[in-house]
């Protein structure tokens, strides 16, 4: 069974697309950052995926390890984003009593 | 077999993220948000990023899955408050986006030359030149991250500090604008005896 490279990046854009739809449809915040943490993996494996095929070509070993790298970088981004987004939400619970994204419609309060 | 291995994975960690963003108890998103993880996890390490597989589970699938269950205990919400009103028009809008999105983005992939071109993900990676059959392992990887890098993973370090102080700052509750901690405290004022007057030795 031969694994070529379009077909790969087709899995990994459909699971980008499927953390978009919950982005779209959904409005509980927890479920949007779980969406957007999909969103980040299915950009993780795009990545590593285009490393591992132009691996055989890659001039050096830095150069071959470079997507890995940007990976190591999106994963440290996303715990950041997490913590920050979650803590937000806590923020947000203690004053409002809600995590419906559609009654947060205030900048004040 | 590591195709045959890929797909699998592919395809259950497809399956996972589709009942990630449709239940509607988020609790069940999160436990199939686990799996997702592994199977990418699965993913990385069929395509020679052992080193990735491996963080991929300790922070995904450990650290950032525990803290999205750990603020889940915390809200302890009920069916009445997790309630969502998404029309089904809005939904179907959603779902029409999205696979335009897809129709867009791999219409791209299918148009690009790079991609048509190049080598197949099982090829064999040539070995003795340039050291790329140790590409990826953690030793090259740290080489990479600390010498070719090494000023974005320093700026990455400044990120998470920031982040850091910023989760904390947000958590902290600042007295009065908790109405939570105003009503326990009346609650508290009105149940409990006013407490005894306590002099300390030494004070006037």
């Amino acid at each position: 069974m031969e694994l070529h490279l379009d077909t790969a990046l087709y899995m990994a854009t459909a699971i980008f697309c499927v953390g978009v739809y919950g982005v779209l449809s959904r409005q509980n915040i927890i479920v949007l950052l779980m969406s957007l943490e999909l969103m980040l993996n299915a950009v993780n494996v795009a990545l590593i995926v285009l490393g591992r095929a132009f691996l055989p070509t890659a001039s050096s070993a830095a150069v071959a390890n470079t997507p890995q790298v940007f990976v190591v970088i999106v994963l440290a981004v996303a715990a950041a984003e997490a913590a920050v987004g979650l803590s937000i939400l806590l923020a947000v619970y203690r004053r409002w009593r809600t995590t419906n994204v559609a009654e947060i419609n205030l900048l004040k309060g | 077999m590591d195709a045959f291995v890929f797909y699998i994975a592919g395809v259950v960690a497809l399956i996972a993220s589709g009942i990630v963003v449709t239940r509607k108890n988020p609790v069940y998103s999160a436990i199939f948000l686990v799996l997702f993880f592994t199977m990418v996890s699965i993913q990385f390490l069929v395509l020679r990023a052992p080193f990735l597989a491996v963080i991929q589970l300790l922070v995904y699938a450990g650290a950032i899955m525990v803290l999205f269950l750990f603020v889940l205990m915390l809200l302890n919400l009920t069916p009445e408050e997790r309630r969502e009103q998404v029309s089904r028009s809005r939904k179907i809008a959603a779902l029409l986006g999205s696979v335009a999105l897809f129709v867009l983005l791999a219409g791209a992939i299918a148009k690009s030359p790079t991609v048509r071109e190049a080598a197949s993900l099982t090829a064999p990676v040539p070995t003795g030149e340039a050291g790329l059959a140790v590409a990826g392992e953690t030793r090259e990887l740290a080489v990479s991250l600390f010498t070719v890098h090494v000023l974005p993973f320093e700026f990455t370090s400044f990120l998470i500090l920031i982040a850091i102080v910023g989760a904390i700052y947000l958590t902290k509750s600042r007295g009065s604008t908790t109405t939570a901690r105003r009503d326990r405290g009346a609650a508290q004022a009105d149940t409990l005896p006013s407490p005894p007057e306590v002099v300390l030795e030494g004070e006037k």
